[in-house]
Formats: structure tokens, sequence, C-alpha cells
């Protein structure tokens, strides 16, 4: 015999099963098909799940160091007063803050294509926008930015005149949308600008990073609202981030839990294959037994059966979920190779181990019962 | 010391079956004994008991009384493990549907009742006794590619590889025509001398009673 039938053959409960499953490959493919589909279903929901928390973080990422205050429901003035930005500033310190005043407003181009647009009016509009052609203005005075999806629209270029409210402005800087909810298309112009109204919408404060955002939002707390009392409503998406990686947690477990209900109905289908496989070798089985094949070495071939269902099916499986990943991943982040990532590769692990444990956990009753059964029983037939 | 001549032995053996609030006395208190390089048969009306004695002697089986001995020990209340051991090497088992393994080889069916010993290569043994029962030529066949004769042969191959002391056979020419028969029963002879065995054949077939050293009949669970 070669060397290799030698090495195999040091594995005979192995090389027994595979034969086995050999015998009727229908049986066995559709077997690992219910297989298949429990390790696709725990593998791709838990991917999907993956890539929708990273879009969602994404897009909350760049907004997390940055605390917004406006008016509180307790507030007796309209709008954040001048008091309170400078009573704001003295207890932050060094952090950037701006005061914004907001509206709204269509601009037109010359050969008439609109765009509904919301306004800001900053003063110290660099702590806030990062510009992706021309400059961000330290103080913007005259100027104006805009997002850059709406200058192409309207085919606006830097230089030429955006007007809000019978007066121009000149882009002077194009800012890329998207960073953040609800920023699509944006006119970011001088404060002054928007001076009817009284106080500011809101003032934001551009703390270095997400840990110092929050200690920012609880000073303000304490400075400015007492008890339940609200004063100014101060939020930092950093905390709305935390809330919404707690929801994708519940969310990715609900996922898996939809998954591994698969994964049990089929592990119903192979403990009803193991069995009647057994079934319908009983005599077999018996001579087995009768020529001297020990019990533990009748359950462990039995067992290799299951568990090669479950390896096959983990495997098929899993290169089956790892598609799936890239378009999923293709189509909610635009890149996918972000399935190359630990946090969704191990869903590939999560759905082939829970493949092969379950198979071989519906092998458990199908192997004992034919180890145990009697010779001389299972010959009569 | 010298080994005993008798190398499997039933004292006063009776097996009962329970079934549905009946009792069948299938054997009523057998004495039964083999030696090796000697050939038995059993002969006896269907019912009256062959397959019975036979799983007995082949440790298949325990007995509702009386005792079973294996190169003198006595064996009759050895657990279902104990049991499998000693088949495995000291029993060698011939069926008369063949009971060959359809997905092994020839070879490997030879090897199966030491294929999970694997300290021990039987391979060459393996081949060599197919040779010995002319079949050098097919080891890796399948069953399905084997004649009816050449499939008892196979099989008589694999009850030989290890080496057991006794050869047990129920009805081994039951499914084969009488040529095939006769060249099946001049192998077993055969072997019996080369191999020192004890062999115990249960048949209806005279010309299987011809081949024998000696013959018992069994009517009704009682030897005549
Ligand atoms: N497992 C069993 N359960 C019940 N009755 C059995 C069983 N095995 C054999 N018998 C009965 O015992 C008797 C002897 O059977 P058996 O040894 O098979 O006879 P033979 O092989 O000589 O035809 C028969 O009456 C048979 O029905
Ligand atoms: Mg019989």
């Amino acid at each position: 015999m070669s060397r290799l039938a030698d090495l195999v053959w040091r594995f005979p409960s192995v090389v027994m099963a595979w034969r086995n499953l050999g015998r009727n490959r229908v049986r066995t493919a559709l077997a690992t098909l219910g297989i298949v589909i429990g390790v696709v279903a725990i593998a791709s929901l838990g991917i999907a799940g993956v890539a929708i928390q990273q879009q969602a973080t994404t897009n909350l990422g760049g907004l997390a160091n940055e605390v917004t205050v406006r008016s509180g429901v307790d507030s007796d003035t309209d709008g954040v007063t001048d008091e309170q930005v400078d009573a704001i500033r003295s207890v932050v310190a060094d952090a950037p803050v701006v005061p914004k005043r907001t509206n709204s407003t269509t601009l037109s181009s010359r050969d008439g294509e609109e765009a509904f647009v919301s306004v800001t009016g900053v003063t110290n509009a660099d702590a806030l926008y990062t510009v992706s052609t021309g400059d961000s203005p330290e103080r913007l005075q005259s100027g104006a930015l805009l997002t850059n999806e709406t200058a192409q629209r309207l085919g606006v270029e830097l230089g030429d005149p955006v007007t809000y409210d019978g007066r121009l402005y000149r882009v002077r800087g194009l800012v890329e949308s998207g960073d953040g909810f609800g920023s699509g298309s944006e006119l970011v112009i001088p404060i002054a600008a928007l001076d009817e109204q009284e106080g500011y919408d809101s003032v934001t404060i551009v703390a270095a990073n997400g840990d110092e955002a929050q200690e920012t939002v609880s000073t303000l707390e304490s400075r400015f609202n007492e008890g339940d009392e609200e004063k100014l409503s101060i939020t930092n998406f950093a905390s709305i981030q935390e809330n919404v990686n707690s929801f994708f947690d519940t969310l990715n477990l609900a996922l898996l839990g939809i998954g591994a209900i698969s994964l049990v109905v089929a592990s119903v289908a192979i403990l009803n294959v193991m069995l009647m496989s057994t079934i319908e070798r009983r005599g077999e089985i018996g001579v087995l037994r009768a020529v001297g094949i020990r019990r533990g070495e009748v359950l462990r071939m039995i067992l290799a059966e299951a568990a090669f269902l479950g390896v096959i099916g983990g495997v098929v499986g899993a290169a089956a979920s790892f598609g799936t990943g890239l378009i999923i991943f293709d189509l909610l982040a635009d890149d996918y190779t972000l399935v190359f990532g630990w946090a969704s590769l191990r869903y590939l692990g999560y759905g082939f181990g829970f493949a092969v444990t379950a198979s071989v956990l519906s092998g458990l009753y199908p192997a004992w019962k034919a180890a145990n059964d009697l010779p001389v029983e299972a010959l009569r037939g | 010391m010298a080994q005993p001549m008798t190398v499997i032995a039933l004292e006063n053996a009776v097996k009962r079956y329970h079934t549905g609030g009946e009792v069948i006395e299938a054997l009523a208190g057998v004495d039964f004994g083999a030696e090796r390089g000697e050939m038995v048969t059993v002969i006896g009306p269907s019912g009256s008991g062959k397959s019975t004695m036979l799983n007995l002697v082949g440790l298949l089986d325990t007995p509702s009384e009386g005792v079973v001995r294996l190169d003198g020990r006595d064996v009759t209340d050895f657990s279902e493990d104990q049991l499998t051991e000693e088949r495995r090497s000291e029993i060698g088992f011939v069926f008369q549907a063949f009971h060959l393994l359809p997905m092994l080889t020839a070879a490997e069916n030879v090897e199966l009742p030491s294929m999970w010993d694997t300290a021990r290569d039987r391979s060459d043994r393996a081949a060599d006794l197919l040779r010995r029962v002319g079949l050098g030529d097919r080891l890796d066949h399948t069953p399905d590619e084997l004649s009816g004769g050449q499939k008892q042969r196979v099989a008589i191959a694999r009850a030989l590889i290890n080496e057991p002391d006794i050869l047990l056979a129920d009805e081994p020419t039951g499914n084969l025509d009488r040529d095939t028969g006769r060249t099946i029963l001049d192998e077993l002879t055969r072997l019996k001398r080369d191999e020192n065995v004890a062999i115990v054949a249960v048949t209806h077939d005279e010309q299987l009673v011809e081949y024998a050293d000696r013959e018992v009949r069994l009517v009704d669970g009682v030897l005549q």
C-alpha cells in the first residue's frame, strides 16, 4: 500500500466515515446543504450587523469630539445668549467655542438650477470645517463655504458669488458633506449675515477627543443645569455612539439567534440522516461488532461521519458567507476589503464552529445507539 | 503446559428466549466441544437451535444456563466488552450472506477486524491470505466486482486475519452453487490444517458433511 494510504489508515474511523458518506452522495449532499444554509445564516447576518455598525460609526466618528449646546426647555430666552456663550468660554478654557445661527435657503445657478441648502452662520469656521479646495478662514467675514456636491450641481467655483438674503458672498472654500447627520447641502457664511436672529441656535464646542467632550458635557451640566432643570440642552455624539453601539450589540445578538435557529433545524436534519443511515446499516454494524470491532470504535466511526458533515458544511458555508460578506460590505460601505477585518471574519469562525458542534451533537445519539446494539440482534436484522 | 485440545466448549448450555409471554427453549442443555485442526458440522432441521448454538460458541451471545469455555477459561460471565476482545483475537466468522463491506476493497475487507489496531500493519498478511485463497489478483477489487465464491473467499480470509483458534461458519455454502461450494470447502479444509483452527460449520448441505471430521445433529435444542 502507498505511503499516503498507510497514513490515512492511521485514522480508521475517519477513513471508514468518509467511505460511508460516499456511499449515498445525494443524502450526504442534502444533509450538508442544511448545514451550509445554517452557517450562511449565522455568518452573513453577523457580518451584515458588523457592516451596518461600522457604517453608522463612521458616520458618527467625526462628531464624537463635538459638544453641542442649545437652549433648553427651561430657558426663558430664545436661543443661547451672549452671556451664556461667554460663560461657556470661561468654563471650557482653550477648546474652540463656535456659536452658530442657522437657517435655510434656496440657491440658484445662472442657468436656473436650484439647490435647497441649510445655512450656518459662524465666525471661526476653521474650527468646524475642513475644506477640500480653497481655504477655511480663521475669521469668516465676507466669504462663504459651500459643500462640494452643491457647488458641483450649481456649477459654482471658487471665487463665484452666492446670494443669501439679498447679499453676495464669494465662495472661498469647498467642504466635504456627509461628516455627520443631516449635513447634506450646507452654506457657511459669516454670522453677521444672520443678525436679525436673537441669540444663537446652537453653540459647538470642539474638544480634543471624545473623552474630553464627555467631560465638558458634565462640567457644563453642573454649571448651567441645576437638578432636573434644563436651561441648556447639552449633547455629545460620543454618548449617542455608546447608545448606538449597545443597540447594535443587541441587534447582532438577535441576528445570531435567527442564524442559530436555522442551524438547529439543520442539526435535526443531521440527526435524522444519521439515524436513518445507522438503522439501514444495522446488520453491517453487527458484522463489525461480531468480528471484534469495539463499541468505542463504532461510536467514533459514526461520530466522524457526523463531524464530516459538519466540517464540509462549515467550510462550504464559510466560503459562501465570505462571498456574501464581500457583497454586503461593497453595498453598505462601498469597500469590500472591510470584510477582511477580524470583526467580520470571526463570524465565519463562529459559523464553522457552530456547524461542527451541532453536527457532532446530532451524531451522538445515533452513534451511541449503533454502538450499543447487541451484535446478535443486529445480525438477525 | 500442553495447550488444551478442546479450544471451545459448551457445558450443559441452555438458551431460552422470552417472546410475548412465551418462553422458547432454543437449546435444552447442550454439551459440545471443538478441537484445533478439526472441522465439525452441526446439522439439523430449521429451528432446531443451530444458529443459537453457534452464537454461544462465537461469544456473540451468552447462555441462560450452563458454561462457555474458551481455551479452558470460563468466559460465561464476561461483559460485552470482554467478549468483544475475545472475538477479536480468537474467533473468525463466515456468514452465509458473506457480509463484506461494499465500500472497502477485498484487501481492506480482510483487514477489517484489525483495522483499528493502528500499531500493527496487517496489510501483508491480508494480501498473503487473499493469495492463498486464489485472489492474489483481486486485492483492490470491491465486493460488487467479485463473484459469490470470490466474496466467500474474501470472507474466509477476513475470518483468519487475526490468527484465531476458531472459525465459525453459518451455512457458508448456502448462497453458492455446488461447484463453487466445493472449492470453498477445499479451501476451508486446507486452511484448517495450515492455520490449525477449529472449524464449526452449521449446514443443511450434505456435501459439507463429507468434508467434516465429525458431525453433530441437533433436534429441538438437544444434541443427538
Ligand atoms: N432472538 C430470538 N428471540 C426469540 N426467539 C428466537 C431468537 N433466536 C432464535 N429464536 C428461536 O429459537 C429457535 C432456534 O432458532 P435458531 O437457532 O435460529 O434455529 P436454526 O438456526 O437451527 O434454524 C427457533 O424457534 C427460533 O424461533
Ligand atoms: Mg439458522
